[in-house]
């Protein structure tokens, strides 16, 4: 009997991760869920980890006898897990200048049942977030769509992503995680008011109440965030990938609207913005729109930065010009572009009319996720584009 | 003001294993000081791999580049690399190659720093007293009367503003109230509740200057404070780094036999 078994051992291929997984980071206020998805393509492996229907691509899967690697490339981070059956175990990790971060990790085969809201939790929530005795504000929406519960956060610098997850009558809990950023949206309504708890990561958790919108504005609009000079034409020298510097003053920009998106591969929020800017090139690049980006990357060294921007132009389809202008930090953005102030965030979209001079900053890009407000943006910059391209050639 | 006081956690969890499997580092705590020592020994902006930090003052900082000297210098905000081929803009609180040097820009200005890494380093583990579940406490944090913030040193001698989150108070000592402050994490929307102390056991044993530990939030508003996980500044491993001064009145008068000791190297 013991010699068929062992015969049957050596001869079974090794277990596969490949499939669908409910997927859990234990963080101290409870279960953070979201879905792994992992297919064969070819000899390699390919995988996915999403927030309902909003996917980040793995950028590798290691399988090794039965421990299992997924990377997340773009965020230095990996989960290191064992597989053993019909589950995975092990921890998710990432590492900041202090050293690395570890969460608990979990997941076991199969599909999150879809658990949507009632409809006394949808809509729009004016929040206060209260830390240590100081405020500040986001706007929360939720609504449902066919993947169960969704939401999304607003503060004055964008949005958060999309959040997932359920609700059981008055009391929800929705996650966000994208392989970088871990949050976790827990709480209750409260007679008119929600109570409730915003989770980042292991140690962070930020108490806020939230009344229904009422009309007035909550948070500081996109385009007051961020001011520049408009005297002179706004001034950009960078090189592009191939080494080559592309500046304002290039013949390929004189007379012509300008879009300058401050991106980051690093970024989430950047990845979700650049569909749109490249529909927006495809749209109006013939009636004389120039879209470039403008990459702040994580090391500023040229030989790490650019492999990373030239994976994004190949993943986005990005038909303009990306350009390595900087580092990934607000300082930076602000230093090689004086002629902004106040800059916050990461996308930020300048406007250049056909004079080269800054017509609209736009700060922060509000994502799929917020639903009417994404719409509205995504009309704002068309018919932004529309003015300027109206106005005459000077 | 009613003081609430931490209570061992034990005490809340009276029927868990015996004492032996207690006694045993739980998972998570074994993980993360997996981690942690693979990184101490790996990373290469590891302490141990730590050359030199010098404030980002207006001379800049000089950099040698295989027989000539670059600079870092801080210009409207930023940290900018001269003198190596054009100027460009060195990221902050993440490191970057510069010749065979890694550079770590930290904290904001007019106090930024400028870390230098090699590739020299050794290889020790940390060392850690026995777990004791006896030194794991649960509670609530009492809140400021008032907002307010001190500027203080990160573990990794960074000076930021760090904002007063409360006290709490041990059985310890016949009771002892420590001060905790939220140090930001830059570049993210998360921040740690730490708790810079000394007791019996800094410099006969733990780091003489004192040791960091973090508040985790537990359900229901609470705290959980692991002694266990208390950690050296990084001082503690390379005196490159500035070492944070003891925050005012966070003695505990016993030993507290927990977490990471200290041993001097030469």
């Amino acid at each position: 009997m013991i010699l068929p078994a062992l015969l049957l051992a050596l001869v079974s291929p090794p277990a596969s991760p490949a499939g669908n997984w409910r997927a859990v980071l234990d963080l101290a206020g409870g279960e953070l869920r979201f879905s792994l998805n992992v297919r064969p393509a070819g000899r390699v492996l390919r995988g996915s980890i999403c927030n309902g229907r909003s996917c980040t691509p793995l950028s590798g899967i290691r399988v090794a006898g039965d421990t299992v690697v997924l990377e997340m490339a773009d965020y230095a981070a990996t989960i290191t897990s064992v597989l053993r059956g019909d589950s995975l175990t092990g921890i998710y990790h990432n590492v900041g200048n202090r050293g690395p971060r570890t969460i608990p990790f979990r997941a076991s085969r199969g599909r999150w049942r879809i658990e949507p809201a009632s409809a006394d939790l949808l809509g729009s929530w004016d929040a206060t977030f209260v830390t240590d005795g100081r405020s500040s504000p986001r706007v929360l929406l939720f609504s449902n769509d066919s993947s169960g519960f969704i939401g999304a956060m607003m503060s004055n610098t964008g949005d958060y992503g999309r959040f997932w997850g359920r609700a059981e009558a008055d009391s929800f809990r929705l996650a966000h995680f994208d392989g970088s950023f871990v949050y976790m949206l827990t709480g209750r309504l409260d007679g008119d008011t929600l109570r409730g708890i915003f989770h980042a990561g292991l140690r962070t958790q930020t108490a806020f109440t939230a009344v229904r919108t009422t009309g007035r504005p909550h948070l500081r609009s996109p385009t007051e965030m961020t001011s520049a000079d408009t005297s002179a034409p706004f001034r950009f020298a960078f090189p592009g990938l191939d080494g080559r510097t592309v500046a304002n003053t290039d013949l390929r920009f004189r007379g012509k609207v300008v879009l300058l998106d401050v991106f980051g591969t690093w970024c989430p929020t950047c990845h979700e913005a650049s569909p749109m800017l490249v529909d927006l090139y495809r749209r109006y690049h013939g009636r004389g729109l120039e879209i470039v980006g403008l990459a702040y990357e994580v090391t500023g060294d040229t030989a790490v930065d650019a492999p990373l921007v030239r994976r994004f132009q190949v993943t986005h389809r990005v038909p303009y010009p990306l350009l390595l202008a900087g580092t990934s930090d607000v300082a930076s953005a602000a230093a090689t572009l004086p002629q902004l102030q106040g800059f916050t965030s990461f996308p930020t979209s300048i406007f250049l009319g056909r004079d080269g001079r800054v017509r609209l900053v736009y700060a922060g890009f509000l994502g799929a996720a917020t639903g009417a407000q994404h719409d509205r943006q995504v009309a704002e910059f068309r018919a932004t584009i529309e003015r300027l391209l109206a106005e005459p050639p000077r | 003001m009613i003081r609430q006081t931490l209570v061992p956690l034990l005490t809340a969890l009276a029927f868990l294993p015996a004492p032996r499997l207690a006694a045993q580092a739980p998972a998570d705590l074994a993980a993360e000081r997996a981690a942690f020592t693979d990184w101490l020994i790996h990373s290469p902006v590891s302490p141990y791999a730590a050359v030199s930090a010098a404030p980002l003052d207006p001379a800049g900082v000089g950099l040698e580049l295989g027989g000539r000297t670059a600079r870092i210098v801080e210009r409207n905000g930023a940290a900018w690399l001269e003198g190596a081929g054009a100027p460009r803009v060195l990221p902050r609180n993440r490191p970057a190659l510069v010749g065979t040097t890694t550079v770590l820009v930290t904290g904001e200005p007019p106090r930024s720093r400028v870390m230098l890494f090699g590739a020299g380093r050794r290889a020790v583990a940390p060392a850690y007293y026995p777990y004791d579940p006896a030194l794991v406490f649960s509670g609530t944090l009492v809140a400021p009367t008032a907002p307010g913030s001190e500027r203080v040193l990160t573990p990794d001698g960074v000076e930021v503003e760090a904002t007063v989150a409360g006290t709490v108070t041990v059985p310890l000592g016949g009771g002892t109230t420590l001060r905790v402050l939220r140090l930001p994490d830059p570049g993210s929307e998360e921040s740690s509740l730490e708790i810079y102390f000394r007791d019996g056991t800094s410099g006969t044993g733990s780091y003489p200057a004192g040791r960091f530990v973090t508040l985790a939030p537990i359900a229901g508003g609470r705290y959980r404070l692991d002694f266990n996980r208390s950690r050296n500044p990084f001082c503690a491993y390379n005196a490159a780094y500035p070492c944070p001064a003891p925050w005012r009145g966070n003695t505990i008068a016993v030993p507290v036999a927990a977490g990471e000791r200290y041993e001097s190297h030469p």
